[in-house]
C-alpha cells in the first residue's frame, strides 16, 4: 500500500510539474494583423508631371465645350484690384460692370466673355450674372470677401476658370455670409453653372464660413492645374452634377462636423492627375422636428458612380465615423492609384475606409483601404475583382488589390 | 492479504476512471492536489494549515495555487462550526470580447496571475444511519479580489494598453450534502457530496465521489473524482481528478 501511495504521490507531482503550459489562444498572427499602421496619406504640393493636355476638337464630343480653347475669347475686360476700387479696363458692348469699392458685379449679356482678374482685396467680390458662358483669368489675383463668396456666378453656363500659367491666386470668404434673397452663395467660389479649371496657375481657397468650391452644376480639372482648398465649416470641393478630373493636382482639407473633402451628386470620374482630400470633422448632429440625425464625413462622397481610370487618389477621414470613401452607388477602378484610410472612433457612426452602397468592381490598377476601427472595406452590393491581379490581401484592417 | 488491497484499490481506481466519461471530454479537466496538516487543540476543537494545487486545460495548466488555515468546533455532537481564510493565486484565463457583430474581435485580455482573499464560516449537521454518515454543510464565504493592472490588447486601437481589473468582493452560499459509507473491515471509507454554490443565481454544482484511507489514525489519504457543471459560459465545466492527504497531530 505505502508503494502505492508514493507511487501516486510521484504522479500527481509529475503532473503538477507539467501544468506550465499556457491555455491563452494564440493570437500572435492576430494580433500582427491589427497592429498595421496605414498608409501615410498627407497634403501633396509636389510636382506632378503629366502628359500633355490635348483639347477635345470634335465637336460632337461630350467635353467639347469644356475647353477652353475651343472658344474664340475676343472680348476681354480686365479687373485689377489694389485700391479702394478696382481698376477696370475695357469695355464690351451687352457686358456691363459695376463697382461698390471692390465688389464688382458683372451682367453679361453679350457672349463668350474673357475677364482677367489681377490684384488683391480683402474686402471685394466678384459676381457673375449672364446665361452665357465667360471665362475667368486669375492671374495672381487675391480676393476675400468677408460677407460672402469671393467669386459668385449667378448664371447657369460655363465658368472656364483659368489659372494664368505661374500665377499664384487666392479666394477666401469670411465666416457670415450676407445672403440675397432668391440668390445661392453656398461656397467661397461658387458657381450655379459648370467650373472647368485650367491653366498652370495655381488656386487657394480659403473657406470660413460655407464650402471651399462649389458647383450646382458640374466641374472638370484639367492638366496643369493646382488647387488646394482648405475648408473649415461646409465640404471642401463640392458638384451637383458630378465631378471629372483629367489632370492637375487637387488638395482638399476640411475640418468641419459633417464636412465632406469632395463631394460629387453625380458621377466622379479619375482620368489621372492627383487628388489628396483629408477630412478632419467628427460626426454632424442634427435635429429636426425633435428628431436627431448624424451625419459622418468622409474625404470622398459620391452619390452615384465613381469611375477611377487613372491618377492618384488619397483619401482620409479621421474624425468620428469618418469614412475615406462614401460611395452611394458604385464603384469601378480601371486603372490609377486608390488609397483611402479611416482613422476615427466609432462613437455615433461607424468609420471605414470605403463604404460602398452599391456594387464595386476592379480589373486594374492599385486600391487601397484601411479602417483602424472597422472593417477597411464595406460593400452592400457585389465585390467583383478581375482575374489577374497581383495582390489580393485582405485583413482585419487593411485590404489591398493591385493589377 | 496485500494482493487483495492491490485489487481493492486497483477497481477502486476502475470506478474513478469509469466515471470519468470520455464523452464528455469537450468539457475541460484537471487535477487538484493538496496537503493538510491538522491539529487538535482541546476537545472538539481543531486547527488545520492547507496547501492546495490545481491544473486545468486537461492536466496542462496551472489553475490555482492555495494556502488557508481554519478553525472548527464540535459545538454540539451533531453540530461543527467552523471559520477559516485562504490566500488564493489564481491563473485567470484568458478573455476575449467581440464586437457588435459578434465575429470581429474588440479585446484580448491574455490570462494572469491574480490575488484572492477568501473567509468563509461553516455550519455542519451530520448524523450516523447505521454506517452511513449523512452531512449538510452551510458555508458563507466572502472572496476579495484587490484591483490589479493587466495587459489589454485593444483590436480597434491595434496596441496593447493598461487595463484596471477592478477589485470587489463576492458573497456565495455553499450548500453540500455528503454521504459517507463505513465499510467494516475495510480502510476504505467511500463518500459522495453533492455541492451548489449559490449568489443570485445558481453559480456552479460540484458532484463529487472518492475515498478516504487511513493509516493509524494519523495519515489520511484522499481520492477523489469531482465533476463541476459552471452556470456560466465564460467557464468550462470541468472533470477533476483529487488527491489529498491530511497529517494529523
Amino acid at each position: 500500500m505505502r508503494k502505492i501511495i508514493y507511487g501516486l504521490f510521484v504522479v500527481t507531482m509529475g503532473i503538477v510539474l507539467v501544468s506550465c503550459q499556457k491555455d491563452d489562444t494564440d493570437m500572435g498572427d492576430i494580433i500582427a494583423q491589427y497592429q498595421v499602421e496605414p498608409a501615410e496619406i498627407a497634403l501633396d504640393f509636389s510636382a506632378l508631371t503629366e502628359a500633355p493636355d490635348v483639347p477635345v476638337t470634335d465637336e460632337a464630343d461630350s467635353a467639347y465645350n469644356d475647353y477652353v480653347e475651343n472658344t474664340a475669347w475676343n472680348k476681354v475686360i480686365s479687373i485689377a484690384f489694389g485700391g479702394e476700387t478696382p481698376v477696370v479696363t475695357g469695355t464690351v458692348p451687352g457686358v456691363v460692370v459695376q463697382t461698390s469699392g471692390n465688389h464688382v458685379t458683372i451682367v453679361n449679356m453679350s457672349g463668350p466673355v474673357k475677364f482677367v482678374v489681377s490684384g488683391k482685396t480683402t474686402d471685394g467680390s466678384l459676381k457673375f450674372y449672364g446665361d452665357k458662358r465667360f471665362q475667368v483669368m486669375l492671374n495672381n489675383a487675391e480676393i476675400t470677401n468677408p460677407s460672402g463668396a469671393a467669386i459668385n456666378n449667378q448664371g447657369s453656363k460655363t465658368m472656364y476658370l483659368v489659372l494664368a500659367d505661374g500665377s499664384v491666386n487666392r479666394l477666401q470668404d469670411g465666416p457670415d455670409y450676407v445672403m440675397v434673397e432668391e440668390e445661392d452663395q453656398k461656397a467661397a467660389l461658387f458657381s450655379e453653372g459648370q467650373i472647368v479649371f485650367s491653366g498652370k496657375g495655381e488656386l487657394s481657397v480659403v473657406a470660413q464660413g460655407r464650402g471651399g468650391i462649389r458647383s450646382d452644376d458640374y466641374i472638370r480639372v484639367r492638366p496643369g492645374v493646382k488647387i488646394y482648398v482648405n475648408s473649415v465649416a461646409l465640404d471642401g470641393l463640392r458638384a451637383n452634377d458630378g465631378i471629372i478630373i483629367d489632370g492637375g493636382v487637387i488638395n482638399v482639407e476640411t475640418t468641419g462636423a459633417g464636412a465632406k473633402g469632395v463631394r460629387s451628386g453625380g458621377v466622379m470620374a479619375v482620368n489621372g492627375g492627383r487628388l489628396v482630400a483629408i477630412s478632419h470633422g467628427d460626426t454632424r448632429i442634427e435635429t429636426v422636428d425633435g428628431v436627431a440625425d448624424t451625419s459622418a464625413c468622409a474625404a470622398l462622397y459620391c452619390d452615384t458612380l465613381v469611375t477611377v481610370n487613372a491618377g492618384t487618389l488619397k483619401f482620409m477621414a479621421t474624425g468620428d465615423g469618418g469614412k475615406g470613401l462614401n460611395a452611394k452607388h458604385q464603384v469601378v477602378v480601371h486603372g490609377g492609384s486608390f488609397q483611402a484610410v479611416a482613422t476615427g472612433t466609432k462613437k455615433l457612426k461607424k468609420p471605414r475606409g470605403v463604404k460602398i452602397d452599391g456594387n464595386f468592381s476592379i480589373d486594374g490598377g492599385y486600391f487601397y483601404t484601411y479602417s483602424r476601427r472597422s472593417d477597411p472595406l464595406e460593400v452592400d452590393g457585389t465585390t467583383t475583382v478581375a482575374p489577374g491581379y497581383k495582390t489580393y490581401d485582405k485583413g482585419p484592417k487593411v485590404l489591398t488589390i493591385s493589377y | 492479504m496485500a494482493g487483495r488491497k492491490r485489487k481493492q484499490l486497483a477497481a477502486l481506481l476502475l470506478m474513478c476512471a469509469a466515471l470519468f466519461p470520455t464523452s464528455l471530454l469537450a468539457d475541460d479537466a484537471g487535477l487538484i492536489v493538496s496537503a493538510e496538516a491538522s491539529r487538535k487543540l482541546a476537545k472538539g476543537l481543531n486547527t488545520g494549515f492547507e496547501v492546495e494545487f490545481r491544473s486545468r486545460n486537461n492536466f496542462r495548466t496551472a489553475d490555482r495555487v492555495s494556502l488557508g488555515a481554519d478553525i472548527s468546533y464540535k459545538a454540539l455532537s451533531w453540530l461543527k462550526v467552523s471559520a477559516g481564510y485562504n490566500l488564493l493565486i489564481d491563473n485567470n484565463r484568458e478573455q476575449i470580447t467581440y464586437q457588435d457583430d459578434e465575429v470581429s474581435y474588440n479585446n484580448w485580455r491574455p490570462s494572469y496571475w491574480g490575488l484572492r482573499h477568501r473567509f468563509n464560516v461553516s455550519l455542519t449537521a451530520s448524523r450516523k444511519v447505521q454506517r452511513v454518515t449523512i452531512s449538510l454543510r452551510e458555508r458563507w464565504q466572502y472572496t476579495y479580489r484587490p484591483s490589479k493592472i493587466i495587459d489589454n490588447f485593444d483590436f480597434d486601437e491595434g496596441e496593447w494598453e493598461d487595463y484596471e481589473v477592478r477589485g470587489k468582493g463576492k458573497n456565495v452560499l455553499r450548500s453540500r450534502l455528503q454521504l459517507e459509507w463505513d465499510i467494516p473491515k475495510w480502510k476504505f471509507d467511500p463518500f459522495a457530496s453533492v455541492e451548489f454554490h449559490t449568489t443570485r443565481d445558481l453559480e456552479k454544482t460540484r458532484i463529487i465521489t472518492g475515498v478516504d484511507y487511513s493509516v493509524k489514525k494519523k495519515h489520511n489519504f484522499q481520492l477523489y473524482y469531482r465533476y463541476q457543471i459552471s452556470g456560466s459560459s465564460d467557464e468550462p465545466n470541468i472533470h477533476m481528478l483529487g488527491m489529498g492527504y491530511t497529517y494529523k497531530f
